[in-house]
């Protein structure tokens, strides 16, 4: 039987601020990390960029073999949580080794979700999570002249924009009737949504795909209307979803991911989990919600770990506030905090079609609930802390709302000192 | 561990300057040879309200949130200079590392089409060339970390210190510099008051450490070296003295150990009086100062008399080296630490370490290095230096100092300080400069 | 400025030479060869401490001469020398004592072997310049061993033996010895110097920090704040204070023992703690200290003479009080007559006199005392103030009776 005294499941950001965080504070104790990728740790967000072959593969590695010996961290590849014996703490992994661990940590992300549209499973299609799905992808892509983009969520979007950046027709079918639907208001959305018709894209909204098929050197999808579009390649992004069979017998609580509270602490003992396999609180209301972000996926990983390494200088998280950058065909899109106004809040927009700037913000009790911009300098971070540390804008709300950027940076400023 | 040097900014300092924007010219002018503002990696902001200017620049923090949510490895800390690298051929401009700033510190360009931060011109910032007021300095002191961090702190932890207590800082940064090779010898005070000579059995201190007389602690440790020289070893004589065991009661073997030029290295803790004991007044308590015995009432505001300045009267008993130092100058004081420590092997050196005390002054523990700094800038205790047979040198400029009241505004000691009693402290500050300067040969 | 050698008299001895106490002192100094001498001048040591610079600017003694601003850096400088491990000496009296005070009232406490000569010399006010013994009798509570000297030669002697007492491991304590100012100080007389091969000898290697050092080599807080009223405080000052007072006690054997030695390597025999002189058959009897023993010896020989069966008692070590010799002496008379060449303020007579009478009680006997004070300030005290004193205490035994107000010998000079 192997041991560690920390075992963390996974090696992506969540992961990997674990084990910084524990080191901060324990030189000594044993570390291992178990990743199911064969390679050293990177970033799902890099994959579209590796399609499009702006990234190479080689030069995006998070932490090289270096790291992990210098901070005297047993890393493992290639192999991945299959049980779970909370009682006696122990895992089996695929290869069929078990390790006793006296704190576990889960951050095994997420998966893509396949839609069950008659006909895909025998088709042969792309997903986009793994670095080897985009090396394979952008091999595909080498020979493909056209590509059906399933889904207008942040992968098919940033996929889309990559293949098109790689020389391809591309056509995006997605049910909703505008892309990234929960990120960005219609207004930003449909800017957009210009922005990819007008660099080639079709855009198929509200389309609901009932079929797919595959032929010789190619798919055909199959619309609800009855139109049906042929391509050399498909990529299918309708989302991602936890994979949590490992979790099967033990106490470990699960709605969309892993019930975790402020501590990331799951309902089993010396069990923590974090990042994109963790449904964690929300911001804003009392529930728990699935995130998917990366500077959060850092937030709950740093929590994790100085729950599990007994760090008294530990806060709490605050919970999540959906958070978004997003650059595409030079173009940026930014949201921070809630993009919908409700009842009680106060809504204030600037439009400048001509230069496609947009910018609202949204107040409650004069904080700041969220804003979204288009082609505007922002600061996401700045805004960030805002919501999170409720700052009262009373004072300088004029002032906000005239200058965000400015006043945002000076209000962070002055806590600086 | 390494420390990195860093830009430092004092918003009072640039409030004076009404919007010069020479920083900001100078940051896009080296970075993208413009005038235009937008392409300032550094940012100054008027407060909000009326109140001081603000800065969004790249703190370069020790634990960059930025590097974490870079999924390109675009972002990094270097190792060696403590800048975050931001590397164009990597970035993929996600803008997640803008998530991670909390203070505007990398920011997307939209006319460049990407991000910038501060690189500290490879250390050599532009923009505190240009700051024509000092608000921005380039402070340099990691470089004492990085020397002396591998040296064993030479006090157990935990001594019982007041929060915020100078001279524990002093302590700790003297004797690491100092070494083993020491015998240190703490007359009554603050000093081994916090436990440097331990109690009931227990030591505070990983060298020879003693609790000599009040009075006698230059001479006990005159009398140590020179058993120490026949016995042909190499052994360190110091004293941690407060000001008035060196200068009040102990004045006496002070100066007899200064006349014989004994082979001492003699530091003095100035904090104007006996803390420890509960803030009485001493020879050094500056004029105006409210003590325990030199009260403020109907009759008496303070302290009617000036204060003894020891250190100039060490100078004129011609010692191997003297110097005035202050912690808000550190580097200073490591280099005025060397000499003197040299200087011991030679003869008595003298360091007179001016030590504003929270507990005593009546000023918030967080402030302490302020208060030092500003002890220096008013010229109310200016840094200078002496060697055998030299002149006196200014180790800081004496020149355009801040008001004294920018100095005595921060400790309750001189809350009650009248329009007078403040004029008479000026007068003093400048004639004390005055006299220095002669020793300077500056007139 | 040392006297000329005379041809040598007695086993064991370099040279015999004329000189006065001051002197003989200095030679003491030279034969123990300290590390570290500082010096301070005051009348009557003055001469001491400019024999024993002479001494070292003539190499005759290798140490180091620190010339320092006064005495209570005198004797901080010993402490500093002696926590190295050095072997320290000097010489101080009258108001440079009280000016030492602070340091002095530390140095048994850190039970550094230190010795010093003390000259006597009476206190001011008023102001006066000579001898008397007011000074060491007023530090006589603070827990150094003082030693006092008849004559110049016990002064040479003792004063080398004052090194083999203070370092004695069972010791560890400080030792003054006492010579009298101006009668000792300034008494030109003969005296055998010592061979430095047989004082070599007899001291044996330093080895002087031992318990206690300011060594880097062996870091140590020396002096931690002790004592307090909670945790282990209390048990541990009692601890340290209570080793001074074994320390103290047990210096009367090292001090036998001392004597003994010298008496045997030198040939020269001193009464360590307590002289008996002519008591055997004594129906009574004077107590003495220091200098004036000679004078009140003659005086005893006399009125033995005419068949007065009185006898004398001379104290050298006076701290520790050496109870048992002094009540063994006690117990062979039925009255005493006590002079002091100082004063006991709080009860109206000498502080000899006062320590004699606590002597009594122990004998289980009732034997009649009476104080006198005499030699105040220089003053002589010849054969007849002590033929007066022999006087009054033979009417005290006649008349079985007790009487405390002093005598004072000089009050009509």
């Amino acid at each position: 039987m192997n041991s560690t005294h920390y075992l963390i499941a996974g090696a992506s950001h969540a992961g990997l601020e674990a084990i910084h965080r524990i080191r901060l504070i324990d030189e000594t104790a044993t570390i291992t990390v178990v990743t199911r990728d064969a390679r050293l740790p990177y970033s799902p967000t890099i994959l579209p960029y590796v399609v499009s072959g702006q990234s190479d593969p080689d030069r995006v590695v998070l932490r090289n073999a270096d790291y992990f010996k210098n901070l005297n961290i047993n890393l493992i590849t290639g192999d991945e949580l299959v049980a779970i014996d909370e009682a006696n703490k122990q895992v089996t992994l695929q290869s069929g080794d078990q390790w006793h661990y006296e704190k576990l940590l889960l951050a095994t992300g997420a998966d893509p979700i396949i839609p069950p549209i008659p006909g895909l499973s025998e088709a042969s299609f792309h997903v986009l999570r793994t670095m080897q799905d985009a090396i394979n992808l952008r091999t595909h892509a080498g020979s493909a002249k056209t590509a059906i983009v399933l889904g207008a969520g942040l992968i098919g979007m940033h996929g889309a924009e990559n293949l098109r950046h790689a020389g391809l027709d591309v056509t995006i079918v997605e049910m909703c009737d505008q892309v990234l639907p929960g990120y960005f208001d219609t207004r930003a959305a449909s800017v957009i949504q210009t922005a990819f018709n007008s660099n080639g894209i079709t855009m198929l909204m509200g389309s609901r795909v009932v079929k797919v098929e595959q032929q010789a050197q190619s798919c055909q999808v199959t619309l609800e209307n009855g139109n049906s579009i042929t391509a050399d390649l498909l990529l299918v992004a309708t989302g991602v979803k936890p994979k949590l069979d490992y979790l099967k017998g033990t106490s470990v609580q699960v709605e969309e991911g892993i019930l975790v509270d402020r501590n990331m602490r799951t309902d089993a003992p010396a069990i923590w989990a974090a990042g994109d396999v963790a449904q964690a609180a929300d911001f804003y209301q009392d529930k728990k919600v699935m995130m998917g972000i990366l500077p959060d996926a850092v937030t709950q990983g740093a929590i994790a770990a100085m729950d599990m390494s007994e760090d008294y200088t530990l806060q709490p998280y605050t919970g999540g506030v959906p958070i978004n950058t997003y650059t595409f065909f030079g173009q940026q899109a930014i949201s921070v905090g809630q993009c919908m106004a409700d009842d009680q809040s106060e809504e204030l927009t600037q439009v400048d079609d001509d230069n496609h700037r947009y910018l609202k913000i949204l107040l409650k009790d004069n904080q700041l609930q969220g804003i979204s911009s288009i082609n505007e300098e922002m600061d996401a971070g700045v805004m960030w802390q805002l919501i999170l540390r409720k700052i009262d804008l009373t004072s300088v709300k004029d002032a906000f709302i005239a200058r965000p950027l400015e006043t945002g940076r000076a209000l962070m400023s002055s806590t600086w000192r | 561990m390494t420390a990195y040097n860093t830009i430092t900014f004092d918003p009072s300092r640039c409030k004076s300057c009404n919007d010069c924007d020479a920083c900001m010219t100078a940051c896009s002018q080296i970075k993208s040879g413009t005038d235009d503002l937008l392409y300032s990696r550094i940012k100054i902001i008027a407060g909000m309200n009326g109140s001081l200017p603000e800065l969004a620049l790249c703190r370069q923090c020790g634990d960059p949130e930025c590097t974490k949510s870079c999924p390109s490895t675009a972002l990094t800390k270097n190792e060696q200079t403590g800048v975050i690298d931001w590397d164009k051929s990597l970035c993929i401009d996600c803008l997640l590392c803008t998530v991670g700033c909390t203070y505007g510190g990398i920011t997307y360009n939209m006319t460049l089409n990407h991000v910038a931060k501060c690189d500290m011109c490879d250390g050599d910032p532009a923009c505190v060339k240009a700051c024509p007021s000092g608000a921005l300095s380039y402070v340099t002191s990691a470089g004492i970390f990085n020397d002396q961090h591998d040296r064993e702190d030479l006090f157990v932890p935990g001594l019982s210190a007041c929060q915020g207590c100078n001279s524990e800082m002093i302590m700790r940064h003297s004797l690491r510099k100092v070494g083993p090779d020491t015998v240190l010898a703490t007359p009554p005070g603050c000093i081994p008051g916090m436990g440097s000579v331990g109690f009931n059995g227990t030591t505070g201190t990983k060298v020879p450490v003693f609790h000599p007389l009040l009075t006698n602690t230059a001479s006990m440790l005159a009398g140590l070296k020179k058993q120490y020289n026949r016995m042909g070893r190499n052994v360190t004589a110091m004293a941690l003295a407060g000001d008035g065991g060196a200068g009040d009661v102990g004045f006496q073997s002070l100066s007899g150990a200064a006349e014989r030029n004994d082979q001492i290295l003699f530091i003095v803790v100035d904090n104007e009086g006996y803390m420890n004991t509960g803030m009485q007044a001493s020879g050094s308590t500056s004029y105006g100062s409210w003590t325990t015995t030199t009260p403020v009432g109907s009759e008496m505001k303070g302290k009617r008399t000036n204060q003894k300045n020891l250190a100039m009267i060490m100078m004129n008993h011609n010692c191997e080296y003297v110097a005035t130092a202050s912690t808000a100058f550190v580097e200073d004081y490591y280099e005025k630490l060397d000499k003197a420590l040299a200087a011991s092997e030679r003869g008595f050196a003298y360091l007179h370490i001016y030590s504003p005390c929270p507990t005593g002054w009546r000023f918030p523990s967080s402030q302490t290095i302020e208060v030092c700094r500003k002890g220096v800038e008013t010229n109310f205790a200016p840094l200078w230096e002496y060697e055998r047979g030299g002149e006196l040198r200014f180790t800081h400029s004496i020149d355009d100092p801040l008001p004294v009241e920018a100095y005595l505004n921060l400790s309750g000691k001189y809350r009650h300080v009248s329009e007078e009693q403040l004029q008479h402290i000026q007068e003093q500050v400048n004639e004390r400069v005055k006299t220095l300067k002669r020793f300077a040969g500056l007139n | 400025m040392a006297s000329p050698a005379l041809k040598t008299t007695h086993p064991g001895c370099a040279q015999s030479i004329v000189c006065d106490g001051n002197e003989a002192a200095a030679w003491a100094v030279a034969l123990s060869r300290p590390d570290l001498v500082a010096v301070y001048p005051i009348t009557p040591q003055s001469s001491l401490v400019e024999y024993v610079s002479q001494f070292i600017a003539d190499g005759k003694i290798q140490a180091e001469l620190m010339n320092v601003e006064g005495e209570h850096s005198v004797l901080s400088a010993l402490h500093g020398a002696a926590l190295a491990g050095g072997r320290t000496y000097t010489a101080t009296c009258g108001p440079g004592l009280a000016f030492m005070f602070e340091p002095y009232w530390r140095t048994p406490g850190m039970r550094l072997p230190i010795v010093a000569s003390l000259v006597t010399r009476d206190g001011i006010t008023p102001q006066c310049v000579w001898g008397g013994q007011q000074d060491a009798m007023t530090m006589k509570e603070t827990g150094w061993i003082q030693i006092y000297c008849e004559t110049v030669q016990e002064v040479l002697d003792t004063t080398i033996m004052a090194y083999r007492i203070a370092e004695h491991h069972d010791v560890m304590l400080p030792v003054n010895i006492c010579h009298d100012g101006n009668y000792l100080s300034y008494g030109v007389t003969q005296v055998d110097v010592p061979e430095q091969a047989a004082v070599d000898d007899y001291l044996g290697e330093k080895d002087v920090n031992w318990h206690v050092a300011l060594d880097p080599l062996r870091p140590m807080a020396v002096d931690p704040l002790t004592g307090g009223a909670g945790g282990i405080g209390p048990s541990k000052f009692v601890a340290y204070r209570k080793s001074l007072c074994d320390g103290m006690q047990n210096a009367l054997g090292v001090i036998e023992q001392a004597h003994q030695d010298w008496a045997d390597i030198f040939g020269r025999e001193f009464a360590p703690l307590v002289e008996e002189y002519r008591l055997d058959d004594a129906d009574y009897a004077l107590v003495t200290i220091g200098s004036m023993t000679g004078a009140a010896k003659d005086a005893v020989d006399s009125a033995r003479e005419k068949g007065e069966k009185v006898g004398l008692i001379k104290i050298k070590t006076f701290r520790p009080f050496p109870i048992e010799a002094m009540t063994r002496a006690l117990s062979k008379v039925r009255a005493v007559g006590v002079v002091d060449r100082s004063v006991h303020y709080g009860w109206n007579c000498g502080p000899l006199y006062q320590e004699v009478l606590s002597c009594l009680y122990r004998t289980g006997k009732t034997i009649s005392a009476r104080p006198f004070i005499g030699g105040l300030a220089g003053a002589d005290l010849t054969e007849a103030h002590f033929a007066k004193a022999i006087q009054a205490t033979a009417t005290m035994w006649a008349d079985e009776t007790t009487i405390d107000s002093p005598i004072w010998l000089n009050e009509n000079d």
